[in-house]
């Protein structure tokens, strides 16, 4: 299953709408296989934060690991808030 | 041209509501200093370089978090939802500087953590004012976000307890990863601002209480000292 950040905004920078979003996007992930992967494309997403992604990202991580693959992260406040909440939550994410 | 209007110490002290030991300590320390010397030796100040002074952001904000003064309405966010929509009109604004086309949301970024962290501590909390001062200015590079909220200091000692100053808490928010976070749920935000500017052009000054930091362009030297004016919330200056 494929999800495109963007619909969630271009700007994800807060705490409180990292938590939205996340609740938001629950009922679709009773969509994706046992198997599956979870694929996250960051593509358009403009300015990203480690606030948003701390209410993400990480219980996407700690939920599906090494299901959990995340697209098109060049953008430099993506890139830079990945490499914190790696440190943060001492884990690293699996990148196409 | 026009020669400039000059203004006495004393009428500039009524200009700005300060008193003229004020403008003498802000001449010192090089906050603001008169443009030039009369021939008896006594300051003088220019109309122009009062106004630009009265107008900018920092001293506006910092005017608030110290005295509580009225500040302009465009500069107050009173919720997150209020900042979030003025960040990201900043957002596209940056968006048009073609040498920040690579770094821009960097500098958002960093500026959406300062402010919406001002907004994560302090909800419910707040001990007057509620929101955030908030402006920027992108032909000079700079953007100011203060709060009248509770500071790092108070803020912080929900999670560890032991901390018993600004300058401890001032570290520790740059630099010490909190896990286990509970009662509250920390972003560690300001660990992420510290690194981007570590790695960037960009440049930070933040105060809470009486501490002040000050991180500069490329460099990861995290220089805190003890504030000559301590205050309750925070105050930061991003330049770029």
């Amino acid at each position: 299953m494929k999800i495109e950040l963007k619909k969630f905004g271009t700007t994800l920078i807060s705490r409180q709408n990292g938590r939205e979003a996340f609740a938001a996007f629950q009922p679709q992930l009773t969509a994706l296989g046992e198997n599956e992967n979870l694929e996250l494309d960051f593509e358009g997403v403009i300015t990203f934060s480690p606030s948003w992604g701390d209410e993400f990202l990480s219980p996407l991580s700690k939920k599906y690991d090494t299901r959990l693959i995340l697209m098109n992260t060049s953008n430099l406040s993506v890139k830079a808030t990945l490499e914190l909440l790696e440190k943060i939550n001492q884990m690293t994410f699996k990148i196409h | 041209m026009a020669e400039q209007e000059l203004i006495t110490i004393s009428e500039a002290a009524e200009i700005l509501g300060v008193s003229i030991d004020t403008l003498r300590r802000w001449d010192k320390s090089g906050k603001l200093s008169p443009i030039k010397a009369s021939d008896a030796g006594y300051r003088l100040y220019s109309r122009s370089q009062l106004e630009l002074f009265l107008h900018d952001p920092f001293v506006l904000a910092k005017d608030w978090v110290l005295k509580g003064t009225e500040i302009p309405s465009g500069s107050y966010c009173s919720n997150s939802a209020v900042f979030q929509t003025r960040l990201t009109r900043m957002q596209d604004l940056l968006s048009d500087v073609s040498e920040l086309i690579d770094i821009f949301p960097l500098i958002v970024a960093v500026a959406g953590e300062i402010g919406n962290n001002s907004f994560d501590h302090n909800l419910g909390n707040w001990p007057d004012t509620p929101g955030i001062f908030f402006a920027y200015d992108i032909n000079k590079r700079s953007i100011v976000l203060a709060d009248r909220g509770l500071g790092i200091l108070t803020t912080l000692k929900r999670v560890k307890p032991e901390l018993n100053n600004d300058e401890k808490a001032l570290k520790v928010a740059f630099t010490e990863i909190l896990s286990g976070r509970a009662p509250e749920s920390r972003g560690n935000g300001l660990k992420f601002v510290r690194k981007i500017v570590a790695e960037n052009p960009i440049s930070l000054l933040f105060q809470t209480g009486n501490a002040e930091l000050t991180l500069v362009k490329d460099s990861d030297v995290l220089d805190i000292k003890h504030s000559a004016e301590p205050f309750r919330g925070c105050l930061a200056l991003i330049t770029f």
